[in-house]
């Protein structure tokens, strides 16, 4: 296993240094943030007392809040990507900043500032000529608290889309590879290390008291700013680019393909460059509002996910409304479906087979009677969406004994490790032709038809007719036979999405 | 002789707790005051009052002939040296950067003048010069104390404030402290105000001696006159050890026999 990370580490080296930069932006421009915005309220609640115990316990408050719930709360407000996880990460890291400023500066003799007072400091004066040095040490200690805290954090941040480690680990989650995974929470490790050690020597150099060290101080000081700044700039300059076009996946192995394909063949085929974000969590739940509010042009989508979670429309879909798809789509988003792979991602559930083959299980009917013995386990998806858990249970009368919300990459260990019993699966599942289950019959045509095809904003297809053409190149392409094979090429083989989308496009002869 | 600092009618009280009351003072210029009394006299108080660190509840204060509440805190102070005990020096700052430390907020463009400053009066106390760069905590007790009276002197005020500057040094480092003090008031001029509650300190360094009970004056004069003529049951319990004393030199100190010095006690002792 660790041999699998290190050689992922090397052959990979140009992915996870991206990812490291990326992940060491997004840290240090909230750690700036905070630094700044912490330490002048920490500086206001300590000279305006009696603000001190208001403010503490609101950003107490916001500190309790679980990190994943603050970042699906802020996707409304400011959307997937860097932005919402640089204000997440900067309100969790505003605690330890707020709070050891105001102790810093509290606990500084009260005889040295009546003595700084008596020979005619101005408030001012007193506040960053004695109280502040005075209380470096401790904010200093806040500092590196907190640097460490939010470099661990970051890592959740790929959640929403934004970029980092995070992605490494979400990627390898999802796609079923573990070295993957590993060696992004090994390079947080370090990174975190890294920092942890840098500062505690600058913080060292700082409690010093000694003259020859005061000038090095500022310049270091001074450097370390400049380092942070023109990091964090590269990074914000970086991803606004011109002509780009923002391409957003779901965390599923083969979303991953389709946008490696996409990406490959836009690139390929017009002048357009194509930023790619791979795994949205939250899949449509987060994208959709994304494209709405521009930051995302397109992304792939299942025609039974629009018609129900997206449109909100109550009841089966099936192939014959997507006329009617596709006209609300254009009234009420401006949005197209252009590009129908071909294949079809509908639901399907699967059981143990010792329990299908202890109780004779072949369709969903059969679950009815031992459904209040089994788990049931499912995507968080799955126990929202109009068409999920709840509509399941009461077409077919099932009571299960109690259900498992669990990552789509981690429910066929799962299953596999008997933690639950009956599981949805998708029909293109990779992992499905490895793992020890029985697929049961969908016998009274509970599911809806999901054929998958990409949604693409109107205006981004006026401005950009070339994509037209491109797009159209995916129409049924792809059977459920050929995504299953994709998924498994990477899921169980180890194979890279983008190598598996090239093998696919050069055997389908579009690469030129 | 001009009036310097004038109290009228002062009455300080937290709550109900009345601190001072019915107070009236005048100081006159070039003058050495030491203001001993009881803890809790509000000796303190009083010299608090003059920079404006505590506001009294009623009175006036003048300082050369104008009310400070109608001044500018800030700008008061800067002209009056403020020296506390235990000397407090910044311990985030060096011996330089201490003394510089009111002159640079008068004068901040100006540095020459501002470590011409530095020297002198690091040489008026008696530090040598290359303990500039030296951080407090670096220093022995004597040291900081002598860094804290230039620290109080460096922007030449017209007033120094010292609140038990040397309680907290040996009696011999003490000693030299005061006779230097006493010095520099000598040659400066300034009127100076010095809490104490050592007796023999007030009536060493003193001009006039102030003494305090439960925020009243006692009695207010000259060392010389408090020995002689105590007005109060209070002032005769303060001096009287102080009465006794002989400063007789060495070889008339036989026949002294409160000093301890005196053949009868020498003897007794053999």
């Amino acid at each position: 296993m660790i041999q699998d990370m290190w050689s992922m580490l090397i052959e990979r080296k140009d992915f996870f240094i991206e990812l490291l930069l990326e992940h060491l932006g997004i840290s240090l421009v909230s750690i700036l943030i905070a630094i700044l915005l912490g330490g002048v309220i920490g500086i206001i609640i300590s000279e305006i007392k009696k603000t001190a115990k208001p403010v503490l316990g609101i950003i107490n408050f916001l500190y309790t809040i679980p990190s994943i719930s603050l970042l699906g709360f802020l996707i409304p407000f400011s959307g997937v990507g860097n932005t919402t996880a640089i204000i997440a990460l900067t309100i969790y890291a505003l605690l330890p900043m707020v709070r050891n400023t105001y102790t810093g500066i509290t606990h500084v003799d009260g005889a040295i500032l009546e003595a700084a007072k008596g020979m005619g400091s101005t408030r001012m004066q007193i506040l960053y000529k004695i109280k502040l040095p005075l209380a470096m040490p401790i904010i200093m200690s806040g500092i590196r608290n907190m640097v460490t805290m939010t470099i661990a954090l970051a890592g959740i941040a790929s959640f929403i889309g934004a970029g980092g480690l995070g992605v490494a680990i979400y990627r390898g989650i999802t796609t079923n590879n573990a070295a993957m995974t590993m060696a992004g929470s090994l390079l947080i490790a370090l990174l975190a290390l890294v920092m942890d050690i840098g500062l505690g020597m600058i913080e060292k150099r700082i409690n010093k008291r000694h003259i020859k060290t005061k000038k090095k101080k500022r310049i270091l000081i001074a450097a370390i700013v400049v380092l942070c700044l023109s990091i964090a700039s590269a990074i914000l300059i970086n991803q606004q680019q011109q002509d780009t076009i923002h391409i957003a996946t779901k965390p599923m192995t083969e979303q991953y393909i389709l946008g490696e394909m996409l990406d490959i063949l836009i690139e390929q085929d017009t002048d357009l460059n194509v930023e790619l974000t791979q795994g949205v969590g939250g899949g449509t739940s987060n994208i959709q509002p994304a494209m709405e509010s521009g930051e995302f042009d397109m992304y792939p989508e299942y025609t039974g996910t629009g018609w129900n979670m997206v449109l909100k429309h109550d009841g089966l879909y099936t192939e014959d409304l997507f006329d009617e798809l596709e006209s609300q789509y254009n009234t009420q988003f401006q949005m197209q479906w252009v590009g129908m792979y071909g294949f079809n991602n509908t639901y399907g559930l699967v059981v143990r087979r010792e329990i299908a083959e202890k109780y004779n299980l072949q369709t969903y009917s059969d679950l009815k009677p031992i459904a209040k013995n089994l788990v049931f386990g499912a995507e968080y998806d799955f126990f929202e969406r109009e068409d999920g858990y709840e509509a399941l249970c009461e077409t077919y009368g099932l009571d299960f004994e109690r259900t498992m919300d669990m990552d789509i990459g981690l429910k066929y260990q799962a299953i596999n490790q008997g933690e639950i019993d009956v599981m949805v699966i998708f029909t293109t599942d990779g992992q499905l032709s490895t793992s020890d289950v029985v697929v049961l019959e969908d016998d009274k045509h509970f599911y809806p038809s999901y054929i998958c095809g990409n949604v693409i904003r109107t205006e981004v297809l006026d401005q950009h007719p070339e994509l037209q053409a491109v797009l159209e190149k995916f129409d049924h392409l792809i059977t459920d036979q050929d995504m299953a094979a994709m998924n498994y090429a990477v899921e169980s083989e180890g194979q890279e999405p983008r190598d598996v989308a090239y093998d696919f496009l050069r055997s389908q002869n579009l690469l030129k | 002789m001009k009036t310097v600092i004038e109290f009228k009618n002062i009455k300080k009280a937290y709550d109900d707790h009345v601190i001072i009351d019915g107070f009236n003072l005048s100081i006159k210029k070039g003058e050495f005051i030491t203001i001993i009394g009881s803890s809790g006299c509000g000796k303190t108080t009083v010299l608090k009052m003059v920079n404006g660190l505590i506001q009294p509840t009623s009175g006036d204060i003048f300082v050369d002939g104008e009310n400070i509440r109608d001044k500018n805190q800030t700008r008061l102070r800067r002209n009056i040296g403020y020296a506390i005990q235990g000397s407090v020096l910044f311990p985030h700052m060096t011996v330089e950067q201490n003394i510089a430390y009111v002159p640079s907020l008068l004068n901040k463009r100006d540095k020459t003048k501002t470590k011409a400053a530095v020297s002198k009066w690091m040489h008026i106390v008696g530090l040598p010069e290359d303990l500039k760069q030296r951080y407090p905590f670096e220093l022995s007790g004597g040291q900081q104390q002598r860094v804290g009276i230039a620290r109080a002197l460096a922007a030449s005020p017209d007033i120094l404030l010292m609140d038990e500057p040397f309680g907290a040094v040996d009696e011999i480092t003490r000693e030299q402290l005061q006779t230097e003090l006493k010095q520099i008031h000598e040659q400066t001029g300034i009127t100076v105000l010095f809490v104490t509650h050592d007796i023999s300190e007030a009536l060493k360094l003193g001009t006039k001696v102030l003494v305090m009970n439960h925020g009243k004056i006692e009695q207010f004069t000259s060392p010389e006159n408090l020995l002689q003529h105590p007005a109060t049951e209070f002032v005769k319990k303060l001096v009287k050890k102080e009465r006794r004393m002989c400063h007789l030199p060495e070889e008339q100190l036989s026949s002294c026999d409160y000093s301890g010095a005196g053949e009868k006690g020498h003897l007794d002792k053999e």
